[in-house]
Order: structure tokens, then sequence, then C-alpha cells
């Protein structure tokens, strides 16, 4: 072999330094075979083949391989390996395989140290060479393998070790290192004569080139054409949560997420711009590493990245599923190379973060003697009783305490070139605020990937959750109970026994709990075991085309058990359990094939997908025991069981899709999907739905007119529409089924048939049409983005329950008839405003939506569910055509009459108050919703904060009307009462006068504005040395201290805004506050560390 | 090859993806039911079955309340200031409109299904219609009493959405004639406690004709009752041998002609409005002391303390409204261990008597002797004498012309029936509402209340209902 040391191959390793940058944009994700049949070509250029299609850059010095030696190659679907044991066959050398590095060594090398043969001749002239070493983490600080190390203006160069280290022998100790990495800002450091010279790495500011993944693929996030949001996993875990949903909260543009109540693991509400249906679910559909699945079985520390999809023309190729919106997770993955383990821990405290200003015993005592003054010409309490009494008990104090958080997650991952796997566990345990509450999930995940030949490759994933529940506090008897208990007594009698709260006074209520006693003496306990697994076959035969199919099993078990106890005031112990097994297959098969063709750029993805959904439930219960040992656990022993039920549901969907991206000159992209989709649900005829969207895009940045416009860097404008649609009934609602019930004769339960209150009819999908027109332009480098979406959503064929005359027997049934109109503005903005010693970034969202019922059934208004609060039996809720889903209708308050009671305006002047006279008093609709991220550092440490909140909503508050507006049964009000109610001193008081006449009305006085400003979390870092700790074997290890919801600005003058009582997933009854678990304050420590 | 492949398997999928999307619900479909007797007696049993769930207990709380000898509390506490309902008693009472309605549906569902049957023999389904014929008609009674002229929904008609009210008359046409029917195709024995048979609807037929003041018809069903010989008073001899008719633990006894049946899995919700925590009558609770009265009440006040009915009947409780009130023991479970088991009483034998004693004075213008022996008969019970043989406290025809003996056989089914919702309608039916409410507590009534509104959730979806021009006087 003749040796022919020129410059050529110099040049060449100049060509590979620059080639690392070029590297940045290459994924991880790329495809991995080659393919090249060629006869006398020089290694050189097989190599240049190799990096083009695969990403792979091979590393050598010319001392050791003459790549101008030419070779006759055949590679088809060829691996890497293949490729270069290939190539290096019989010439003495080895090589190792760096993420998407190929060192090529001989095989008694000792350093992957590059040294040209330029510098090996000026070595001769300069005898003197400084070696240089350091180490190269990433922000977070884990220590990066594989980083090129350069000289700039020479050669010289080399990558970094498994531990992060590189070593590089120099000249020049004046000149600077140039450092690059897949996925990383490159950076250049001078020398200054150091010897030891570390570097941090930062992730690009430019992540448009990063893969996102869209239904049913993946894209560049640069080609998108749709609406689109993608939240980091770490941000999700930024505190503790007990569920993914919740912890997306302010995140994401057109995101509204709203708790139900603020116990651990109660219900959660998403609504992704806006609400859409009124039969049907407004829930989006949650993907899970390609299946649908409930978001409750993952721990946020499972999350590699989530994506949102929001407009039509991403969420059409869901069809039926994509109304509400779809939310896509995809969970960790392992990389190739060195193993990596990570482990978070946290510990947090959580308190109430508003305890109500109750009155005390003294001022209890006054308020009544008021009312017995009233009602009765004399005083109840002698002077002297309320002189013993002073402030008595805070009942409060008696239901909440100090509940520990405790969040630990571990997860190792790595691989090599043909596998990967990635594994975690996760334990999660809250106590909550209130007694006798608490959430405890643990999580164990594996995921892992290996090509089985150059053509076929597997992948499995497994996620396993056991969710421990027990929202026994989660109760709204309890809660009020322990607001309205008299502060003059305690829980307990003399000898022990629970004090009976009902008859304490002769005014006292007849419908108090005692909270001790439901606390010790009651229990619900649930658990929910949910696995989820599935499996894929991936065939590539030629290159760009793929075909895959997979099958997904979730299986979730729940068990729900009730027991109250025999000490339980008037109880004889009864127990009650149910069980719920559902069953989702899924059977997913999918053709992509993309080509590019000169300036033209297709992909096309094709499938058939196939589900169904099985659900049976038991129930049983009894009561009369004569001892609690036994708990739920020996229902047999109870005096008297209910009648057990069961229950069968069954549905299937079956759909095909389609969808084409095409791009030319990566300035013009076009996005056509459709779908079919076949539910067994509705009626035969209309079982079938199609659906529709198209979007353009177009890089208005790659024209020529905008070359000299430097401050742009990148700016695209997406125009989209799309169909998709909302099965919204449940299974066999077309169907004239009979249910059965038990009706008492003789001294037995005889069992009956008959159809249920709903008639039956024919019905066919609901559907939502949606135009989305947006924006994505990046500033400076890509230093500010922003994207901002303007959208119109029109549901129409809403599935509408229709009211019938009770006389006719049934209640109401169901007509497609009826629009509902959503339209918005999403706007999220990313800034690195500084980046030198001191660093923040900033990131914004702003949510506007604004819904509209444009028709019902006949004009029929249809109204929220009517809530007997006593003082007040009215519903709250109503929707109307021409007026904003579920706003608040009732009466408008007029102040107080000369007695003290509530007036209430006449509006339409005749003389009585009557239904006639109700009109529009609020919207629970917020104006806006917001959300706000900053995060700082300075040297090691940093500062992260996140602000959250909503604008212009109204909460009607049931509790304030519930506990201030009846005294006259003895409840305990907040002590405003006491000093603000009316008397013929105080006519314009707050509160009217203290007799047993009700004069309150669903009226406006009790519509609050819900506005609130939100620090949810606050958190301070600090990055431990641990190098100079001595605990090398540490990558990085950072501790931090955070506090949540630790401020909060709101006018609210209940527990908490953030709240929604009778929320879910198609409630009509919306912003109502009805002794919601309260919301708490935490203070979290943690450790990060990985290794 | 592939593609010709792909092609037939898409084809393959296609054709048997009809089959994929077929139901199968594990559930009777409404179309194919109503075939054999066994699937027609439960059809028959969802009759009765919204009648005897918890919202119907609206009827009671409200009706007790109206009357004069029962105060009540909380949301019912506006009643007896005798000024109009208010929305939430008027909203609830909407509740047993519509659970009344639902037991029409299914007696109608029955009586159109079975005259599709033709698996049974005519016999055995006129007995099934005469059965869900008694319920319908038992429904439109209470319909009629409360509301007046109502939508009248049979089988004819009933999938018309919109139904404009019909009248009084042709109401109370179609219970007679139901009722007619019912008594003649009904056995003697019911089919099950709690069902009707040919002496239940005898019984509700002689109250309808009462009503309707068809004194002769009332005077001649009721006196086939009782000549029937098959119900009799139960005795007493202590006020707690009372317990032996209302008790938790009673299966049934000879003076049961109509009743609810509950029993511990299908218990009596009622229950809970009667006694206070403290009391031990129902130690199982909620309770919630809704009924009491006082010792100035006129009713109470001129009750004879010897009745053992008074003594049985009432428990002195303050309930923060004063030392003399009293809470009502008429409906007693001291057994805390399993829910309330206790049968609600719709028609008792000793009613089936006054109403004789009633319809016999008025029909012949005069108490007869029969008339007199019924009366006397439930008044010798309350003293503890033996209600068969002549006792010291028995009423004297001589002393009594028409309007006095009426006067006195009304006393005596006020006591006989407190707390058993008889009495506002038995004032409403004898005009004497407005009245005996000036007596006993000095206020006029707001004469809308002889009447509940039509429920708004009746008039807002039936367009044949004005709201404003067909609403009940008052509304």
């Amino acid at each position: 072999m003749g040796r022919k040391k020129s410059t050529i191959w110099g040049l060449a390793a100049i060509f590979l330094l620059f080639s690392f940058v070029q590297v940045n944009a290459c994924s991880l994700q790329d495809s991995v075979s080659v393919n090249l049949q060629a006869k006398h070509i020089t290694i050189a250029n097989v190599f240049k083949t190799l990096q083009q299609q695969t990403g792979f850059i091979v590393f050598y010095n010319n001392d050791i391989l003459n790549d101008q030696q030419r070779v006759d190659v055949n590679f088809m679907h060829a691996g890497v390996r293949q490729v270069i044991n290939y190539i290096i066959s019989g010439q003495g050398l080895t090589y190792t395989i760096k993420d998407r590095f190929i060192l090529l060594q001989r095989k008694s090398a000792e350093t992957g140290q590059l040294k040209t043969d330029l510098a090996a001749v000026k070595v001769a002239d300069i005898p003197v060479d400084t070696l240089i070493t350091g180490v190269v983490k990433s922000e977070s600080g884990v220590l990066l393998a594989g980083v090129s190390v350069g000289l700039k203006g020479s050669s010289l160069g080399t990558i970094t070790d498994e531990d992060g280290t590189y070593s590089l022998r120099v000249q020049d100790m004046q000149g600077s290192l140039m450092l690059s990495y897949v996925g990383y800002d490159g950076k250049e450091v001078s020398i200054k004569g150091r010897q030891r010279i570390d570097v941090v790495l930062k992730p690009s500011v430019s992540s448009l080139n990063q893969l996102v993944v869209v239904g049913y693929g993946t894209q560049k996030k640069s080609d998108l054409t749709g609406s689109l949001s993608s939240i980091d996993g770490k941000a999700l875990s930024a505190f503790p949560t007990t569920n993914v949903a919740r912890a997306l909260e302010g995140r994401s543009a057109g995101v509204y997420v709203q708790q139900n109540s603020g116990a651990p693991g109660s219900g959660i509400q998403v609504r992704i711009r806006g609400t859409n249906s009124i039969q049907g679910s407004n829930e989006p559909l949650w993907i899970i590493d390609g299946f649908p699945a409930d978001p409750n079985i993952l721990n946020p520390s499972d999350i590699e990245s989530m994506e949102i999809l929001k407009d039509a023309s991403a969420t059409a190729i869901y069809g039926s599923r994509g109304a509400n919106g779809v939310i896509i997770v995809t969970t960790k993955r392992g990389k190739a190379g060195k193993t990596l383990f990570e482990f978070n821990g946290s510990y947090s405290v959580q308190r109430v973060r508003k305890k109500l200003d109750m009155m005390n015993a003294t001022q209890y005592a006054g308020l009544y003697n008021a009312f017995w003054e009233s009602t009765h010409g004399v005083d109840y309490f002698s002077q002297d009783q309320i002189q013993s009494l002073g402030k008595g008990v805070d009942w409060q104090d008696l239901i909440f305490r100090n509940a520990p958080t405790q969040n630990y997650s571990f997860n190792v991952s790595g691989g090599n070139a043909k596998s990967q796997f990635s594994a975690g566990a996760s334990y999660f345990d809250q106590q909550g605020i209130v007694k006798n509450s608490d959430y405890r999930r643990i999580g164990m995940r594996i995921s892992a990937n290996h090509d089985i030949s150059d053509k076929f490759s597997v992948s499995y994933n497994v996620i396993l959750a056991r969710v421990d529940n027990n929202p026994t506090a989660d109760n709204l008897d309890l809660l009020f109970s322990a607001l309205t208990a008299p502060p003059t007594v305690g829980p307990y009698l003399n000898d022990g026994e629970y004090r009976n709260l009902n008859t304490v006074y002769p005014f006292s209520p007849d419908n108090t709990i005692n909270p001790a006693a439901y606390i010790k003496e009651k229990s619900n306990k649930q658990f929910a075991n949910n696995e989820m697994a599935n499996l894929s076959l991936i065939y590539t035969p030629i290159e760009g085309l793929s075909l895959k199919v997979s099958g997904n099993i979730s299986n979730t078990d729940q068990r729900s058990d009730s027991y109250t106890s025999t000490k339980y005031p008037n109880s004889s112990g009864s127990a009650s359990v149910s069980a719920v097994n559902s069953i989702h297959l899924n059977s997913d098969n999918i053709i992509t094939y993309t080509k590019r063709i000169n300036k033209n750029d297709i992909s096309a993805t094709a499938a058939l997908t196939y589900e169904n959904f099985t659900t049976k439930a038991l129930n049983a219960s009894g009561s009369g025991f004569i001892t609690d040992v036994t708990e739920t656990d020996n229902l047999g022993s109870a005096n008297t069981f209910a009648t057990p039920g069961t229950s069968y549901s069954n549905w299937t969907l079956l759909s095909y899709l389609g969808r084409i991206n095409y791009a030319y000159a990566d300035k013009y992209l076009v996005t056509v999907s459709f779908r079919a989709d076949g539910s067994s649900r509705y009626s035969k005829g209309n079982k079938w739905g199609y659906f529709p969207s198209g979007a353009l895009a177009w890089k208005f940045t790659k024209e020529d007119f905008m070359k000299g416009v430097n401050w742009i860097t990148d700016g695209k404008i997406r125009v989209g529409y799309g169909l998709t649609g909302s099965t919204a009934i449940d299974p066999y609602y077309t169907l004239n089924m009979l249910q059965s019930g038990k009706v008492p004769f003789n001294n037995d339960l005889y069992t009956y048939f008959a159809p249920g209150t709903r008639l039956p009819g024919n019905l066919k999908w609901e559907s939502t049409t949606q135009t989305d027109i947006g924006l994505d332009l990046g500033f400076f480098d890509n230093r500010i983005r922003i994207m901002a979406d303007y959208y119109i959503k029109n549901t129409s064929d809403l599935l509408n329950p229709v009211q019938l005359p009770q006389s006719i027997g049934y209640d109401y049934t169901v007509r497609n008839v009826g629009k509902i109109q959503n339209r918005g503005f999403d706007f999220e903005l990313d800034a690195k405003l500084l980046d030198r010693n001191l660093k923040v970034d900033v990131g914004a969202n702003l949510s506007l939506n604004r819904n509209k019922v444009l028709k019902l059934y006949g004009n029929q208004d249809i109204q929220g569910t009517v809530y007997n609060l006593i003082v007040i039996n009215d519903y709250a809720n109503l929707l109307q055509e021409g007026k904003p889903i579920s706003a608040f209708y009732g009466y408008k308050f007029n102040g107080l009459d000369d007695q003290g009671h509530y007036v209430y305006k006449d509006m339409n002047n005749d003389g009585v108050i009557s239904e006639a006279d109700k009109t529009w008093i609020g919207n629970p609709n917020p104006k806006f919703i917001y959300g706000f991220t900053a995060d700082m550092q300075w040297k090691s440490f940093k500062l992260n904060f996140f602000i959250q909140g909503t604008q212009g909503n109204d909460i009607l508050c049931f509790s304030l009307i519930n506990q201030n507006y009846r005294y006259y049964q003895g409840f305990n009000t907040t002590a405003d009462v006491f000093y603000d109610h009316w008397s013929k001193d105080n006519p314009s008081a707050k509160y009217p006068a203290i007799d047993n006449i009700l004069s309150t009305k669903m009226a406006d006085n009790f519509v609050y504005n819900g506005s609130y400003l939100r620090l949810k979390n606050v958190q301070l870092a600090y990055d431990l040395p641990t190098a100079e700790m001595g605990l090398k074997w540490i990558g990085a290890c950072e501790a931090y201290i955070s506090a949540q919801n630790l401020l909060t600005l709101t006018k609210y003058p209940w527990w908490d805004p953030e709240v929604n009582s009778k929320g879910g997933d198609n409630s009509i009854n919306q912003g109502i506050d009805y002794y919601s678990y309260p919301s708490a304050k935490g203070f979290t420590i943690g450790i990060k560390l990985s290794f | 090859m592939k593609k010709i492949l792909t092609i037939v398997l898409a084809v393959l999928l296609l054709d048997s993806c009809s089959k994929m999307l077929e139901e199968h619900p594990r559930a009777i479909a409404s179309e194919t039911f109503y075939k054999t007797p066994d699937e027609v007696v439960d059809a028959v049993n969802s009759a009765y079955a919204s009648l005897l769930e918890g919202g119907y207990t609206t009827y009671f709380t409200n009706l007790a309340a109206c009357a004069d000898n029962v105060y009540a509390k909380g949301s019912l506490a506006i009643i007896d200031e005798y000024q109009g309902f208010s929305t939430s008693n008027i909203t609830n009472m909407g509740g047993v409109w519509k659970q009344l309605y639902l037991a029409i549906r299914n007696a109608n569902l029955v009586i159109s299904n079975l005259a599709k049957n033709t698996n049974l023999p005519d016999d055995q389904k006129r007995q099934f219609i005469g059965e869900v014929k008694f319920v319908r008609a038992f429904c439109y009674f209470n319909l009629v009493r409360l509301w007046a002229g109502v939508p009248l929904r049979t089988e004819d008609n009933m999938d018309e959405i919109d139904l404009k009210r019909s009248s009084k008359d042709e109401v109370y046409d179609l219970i007679v004639s139901d009722l007619k029917f019912a008594e003649e195709n009904l056995p003697d024995a019911p089919r099950m406690l709690g069902t009707a048979s040919k002496w239940v609807a005898k019984t509700v037929l002689a109250d309808v004709y009462l009503t309707q003041e068809n004194w002769a018809k009332s005077m001649e069903e009721a006196g086939d009752v009782i000549a029937s010989g098959k119900f009799s008073l139960v005795k007493v001899s202590t006020p707690e041998d009372f317990e032996k008719i209302y008790g938790a633990d009673v299966l049934t006894s000879s003076e049961e002609i109509f009743y609810f049946k509950y029993n511990s899995q299908h218990s009596w919700s009622l229950m809970s409005f009667f006694h206070h925590d403290g009391d031990g009558y129902y130690p199982h609770g909620p309770n919630y002391f809704a009924f009491y009265t006082t010792s100035d009440n006129y009713f109470y006040e001129h009750w004879d303390n010897n009745d053992l009915r008074k003594q049985h009947d009432f428990y002195k409780w303050d309930i923060g409204l004063g030392d003399n009130t009293f809470l009502f023991r008429k409906y007693v479970d001291q057994d805390g261990s399993t829910p309330p088991s206790n049968d609600w009483p719709i028609y008792r034998y000793a009613e089936v008597l006054l109403i004789y004693a009633e319809a016999a004075d008025r029909a012949e213008k005069g108490p007869t002797p029969e008339a007199v022996e019924c009366l006397n008969k439930v008044h010798r019970r309350a003293y503890g004498y033996d209600p068969d043989a002549p006792s010291p406290v028995d009423f004297n025809m001589v002393n009594y012309n028409e309007e006095s003996f009426f006067n006195l056989v009304f006393r005596e089914k006020g006591y006989e029936t407190i707390l058993e919702c008889k009495r506002w309608l038995d004032l409403l039916r004898t005009h004497q509402a407005a009245s005996m409410i000036k007596k006993t507590l000095n206020i006029d009534v707001d004469t809308a209340m002889y009447l509940f509104p039509i429920p708004i959730t009746e008039t807002d979806f039936n367009k044949a209902i004005d709201p404003v021009k067909d609403q009940n006087p008052g509304y």
C-alpha cells in the first residue's frame, strides 16, 4: 500500500471538524442503515456516505489509515458496524462508538487522541507540547461523552471519553478550544495558558430541528403545519403533584386545567381550547407511547416530553377522538452510550393555604343571643356563660394538619448501537392536609428497543402503576361540619363518646356530623392496579419505507372499600365494596414512506387501527356488624345486605387513516390527512364518521426578500382547517334497553324491568370544525421565540339532551341538534434574556377563549343541576343560545329592606319577584389564563419561579351561602357576620337580620371574582461541586428548596379560587365552590443525582 | 403481489367490520319483552316501583305540613304560614308529579304491550291489566287532587310529547273506569302484600266516590269491603299496642288493605323526618324532627287525654321551640342496627269504616245504625275496648243529625289517621281547610295552596300547556 502523505487527509480532518457542527442537525432518531454500492471508491468517500446516511462520523488519524485507498463496496441496509468492520478488516485496527462518533484506533492505541500528521511534523519543530485536560458536562451536570474538542484554526482534536474527560496536546497556549456536541450549542473557550479547562455545554437554543411526536409518527418541529405545544418532562416534575394533568397547569397556551378540589388524587378537568360538548366528554385524548391511556398511570418523572395537539390539522388524524385536543406523552427512552443512573428525591410539607376566619365561642354566643332575642324575645346565653366561653374550639384545627409528601424516582438507561433501554421506578406518597386523606403511587416502567437485523427492529414498553387513594376526607359533609360545628363545645363528651352536634342547643342544625367521628370512624379506600404493555415490530424493507405493527393492552383493576365503624354515631357498621375491571385492546398497523426528490420532501402515513374496550363492574354492600375488625373483608357477616350489582359495557372503534406531508424547498409545507372511524356506539347507518383536514405553512424567512433581515431568524405562517369528532355517547345509547330494579312486596324484594328515564333515539356523530391561523417567529438567532395562534372551533350536530315533559314518563331524549362555538387566541413566548455569568430565561403563555352556544334544540335552554342548599333551591348554570356556556343565571341583589331582609330586583317590573326576574349574573369562563416561568442561573445557583393565574372568571360560592345564611339553624359562620349584620343601627350591613326568615335567592351577591395570580412554585437550587468534594463517581448533584403556592393574589373570600366543585368531563355545572377540599401551601427540599 | 394482498386484506376487513361494530349489550331489549308471564310480572312490578322510592316522601311531607294538626320545620315551615308554597316546596312536589307519571308510563307500557301479546290467556292478561290499571288510577287520583285536571296519558297517547290538560271530570272518568276494571278482574287476595287485590280497588274506589261526593256509590264500595269479612281492626289495650299496626317488625295485620311495604334492604326513608337524635325512637338516623305540634294546637288541645291514640302518638320534646312541643311517636324503629322497615299505611280498614260512616250519613241524610257501628268500632278500639262489642264510649245514634254525625266522623278520622297524610285532602274535600286554619292559627289561607302549580318542568316542555293561561289559579 503506497502511502501518499499529502495535505488531502489534513483537509479531511478539517472537514471533519466542520462536520461536527453540521452533525448538530442530525437526530439520534435517524435510521442507521447504510446503502452504498460502488467500485473503486476511496475509504474517505465511504465514510462520507456513512455520515450522510447515518450521521455517524468516523475519526481516525491518517497515520493509521490511508483513506485514499480505494475499495469495492456493496452495502444494502447494512449496519454501521458492518460497514466499519468491512473497511478496517485486516488493517490491525479497532474502533469504539460513542454516540454518533466512531473512533478508529490501532489495536494497541492508548487514547483517543487524534493527531494530524501536520501536527506531528510540527512536533519536531516545537518540542514542548502542553497537555490540556478537562471535563465536559451538561448544564444539569451530566458528564458528556463523545464531545469533540478541537484547537481552533488547527486540525488538532479529540473527543471526550465516558467520564466526560478529554486530554489534548497543544503548543499554542493562547489559542482557544472549539467544542461541539449533538443537540448542544458549540462553544469556544480561550486557553489562556490553563492546563485544566472544564466546560459546561448548553442544549441548543434552537430546538427547531428537534423531532416532535405527532399522531402516528414524528415530525421536525420546524416542519409543523399545525398548532402544537411541547413541554419538557423536567418542567412537569418541578414540584410534587399527584397527577400529570395537574402538572400541566399554566404550562401551555390553550390548555385550561382546573382541579375540582385540592384533595390528593382528586379529579382534574382539562379543557383544550374550550368546551365543545354537552353530552360527551370534553377531556382531551391522552396518548402514552402511541396508545390511548389514563395519565394517572404516570409519575411525572417518567416523562421525556409531552406534546399537546390543539388545532384540527394536528388532531384530525385522531378523528372521532380528537375534538377535545390530544396530549401525547413520550416516556423516557434509553440512548446508546454509558449507562446513566438518575435519582430524584424530595420531601415536602404542606398545610392549608388559608384558614377561614370563623366566629369564636364568645362571638358565636353573641350571634345566637341576637337570634334568640329576635325569635324568642330573650337571650339564650347568660353573660356569665359568655364570659366563661372564651375563644372555644377552632374546628378547622381539628381537621387540618401539616402533611408530608415524599417523592422518589430512580431511572437507569443506556444501551449500545443495537439495543437501548430505559427503566424507572418511582414512589410518591402524599398525605392530605385534611386528616384521613392520602394518595400513594408506586410506578415501574421499562422500555427497550432492539435492532434484530438491518431490516427489523422491535420495541417493548411496559408501565405498571399501583395507586392507593384514600379520599375519605374529600367530603362535603366533613368540611361543612367542621366549619358549622359550634366553637363552644369539643368533639367528645366527658365519657369519651362522640358528641352529637345536632343536639347541643335547641337551635342546633339537624344535618351536621361530628368531624372527629367522621375522620376516625369512616374510611373510603381505593386502589387501582394499572398495567399498560405494548410491543411493536418495525420492518424497513427499503430506505424510507417502514411498516410498524403494534399491539397494546391496558388493564385496570380498581377496587373501592368503604367502611363506617360501629363506633360512628347511630351506626351498626356498614361496608360496601365495588370493583371495576377494564381492558383496552389496541392494534395499530402503520405504513410510513418518506422520500426526497430534489427539493420535494414527501412523507406519507397510512394506518389501520382497532380499539376495543370492555369494562365490568361489581358492587356489594352490607350493614350491621358485630365487630369492626373485619371492616370490608367479611361482608358475609353483615346483618342485612343490599342488592348486589354487576354491569358490563363494551365498545369497538375501527379506523382507517392517512396523512401526507409535503414540503417544497423547505419553504412551503402542506399537510393533508383523513380518517374514517366506525364506532359500535351509533345506530346502523350512522356508524361511520369521516374526518378530513388540511394545512399549509410558509417559512417566509427562507425567501430571498428576507435575506437582509437578520434579526428575524425563523418565521412561519400556518393555516389549517379540519374536522374532528366526538363519540359523545355511551355504548348502547341508541338501543331501547330495559333496566332492572327492586321493589319491595310482602317482606321481600322483587325484580322489576322498565325502560330508563331517557327516551332512546337514532343518533349520529357530533363533529367539530376548526380553523387555525398561526405564526411562529424566532428573533436574534432564535433567542426570542413566539408562537401565536388564532382559532375558531364550531361544533355542530351537537348531541343535546332534550328535556321532555315529565308527564311522558321520560326525563329527556338526546338529539343531534345544537351548535357551540369556541374562538380564541393562544400565545407562547420563550426568551433567553441574558446569557452571561447571569443567565435568565423566561417563558410566558397566554390564552383567551370565548365560547358561545349558537343553537340548542327548539331554542330550549338547558339548565344545570338544581342544588338544594335549603336556603336556596335552584340551579346556577344555564345554557342559552347566544350566551357563553355554563354562565350563571339568577336574581339581581337589590339591598336590604327595612326589616333587614334581602330584596331582589324586579327586572320585568311586574311587582313580584319570580323566575321571570332572573338574568345573567356571572360567567365562570375566564377572560384569559396565563403562565409565566423564569429560570435564572448564577454560577452554581439556580433560581426558578412559576406564576400562573386566571383573569375574569366568576365563582358562585355555595359554601358561603350555606355557611353564613343559616344562622337560624345554629351554624357557625364567618366572623364578619357577627360584626356586620343588619340592625336598626346598621341598616346597610353586609348580612341580613339575624332571625328565622330566609330571604336568600340564587343571586349575584354570591358571585365572586375568581381571578387569581399564584406563585405556583419558586425554587432555589445549588449544584454541588461533586468533583471537588471527591465524589467523582457522581456526575451531578443538585440540591434544592422550593415552595408551592407561596403567594396568591385574589379577592376571592373562601378557601381558594382554584376550585370547581362540580366540574367533570361533561359537566355544565362550572365555577361552583361547594365545600371543596382546600388548596395547600407547601415547602419542599429535594436532591437530584446522576452518575 | 404485496399490493394485491393488501387490497384483499383491506376488503376482508371492511366486510367483517360491519359485524365488529354491532353492539351486543347484556341487557333486555324492550321489543322482546312482555311475552312470558314472568316477564309480565316483572313489568307489572315496575308500575309500583317509583311510588315506593324515597322521593315520593315529598307527597307526605308537604301534605302533612299543610294539615292543621301538624306543624313543620325547615323548608316546610313556610307552609304553616299558609301564604303559599315556597319554591323548594313546589320543586320537590314536581318530583312527585314525575314519580306518579313514571308509574303511569310503566302501567301504560304493560297495557299496550299486553294488547299485542298472543301467548297469554285472556283472563291472565286481564288480571295483569287490572293490576296496572289500579296503579294508574291510584296515580291519577293523587294527581287530580293535587293539581286538578292534568294531561291524561293512556296507552293510546303515551308517545305524544305535547298533551293538554284534561278536565277534572275526564281524569275522574278514567280513574273510575280503571278501578272498575281492576275490581272486576283482580283476585280476592293480592298477588303479594303491597299489590292490588279486588278489595284494594274497591277501597280506593270508595275514596274516589267520597271525594266526588257520590255518597251512595262510596257507601256501596266501602260496604262491600266491610261485608267481605276479610279485614278487622287490631285490638289494643295499651298505647304501646298500636305498635302492632305501625311497628317496624309488623309484617302485616288484619287491618292492612293497601300499604307501601318496606324492609331493611329497601327501607322507609320517611322515618328520618319524625324524631330527634336524642329521643331514641329512631337511633339509626338521620333525624330531622321535621314535624311537631304544640299543646296549644286546637286539634291537640281538644283531644281527649284518655284516648290511647293520643297517648301513643305524641311525646314531649323541646326542639328549641319551647317545652310545650310534641313530636310524633306513630312510627318508631328503636332497633338502630338496620334501616327502618316500617310500612307506609296507604289504606287501613279503620279508614274504610270511617269512609262508610261518612258516605252513609250523607247518602241517607243522617246516621244509620251501620254507620254508627262503623264509627263506634274505631272509637272503641281507641279506648282499648273490643271493637266489635258495645262499650261505654259508644256514640248513640239518636244524639246526632247528618251534620253533627259528619263532624263526629270527621274528628274521629282526624284522630285515627293523624300523620297518615289524609287530613289536608280531607279538609279540602269537605271545604273546611280555610275555616280550620282560621280556627287553629287565625290565618286566612292563601287559596292558591288548594292546588300545586303544574310543574315548570312540564309547562316548559309540553307545548300544549300554556305556562300562564293553563296554570292553576294563583301561580
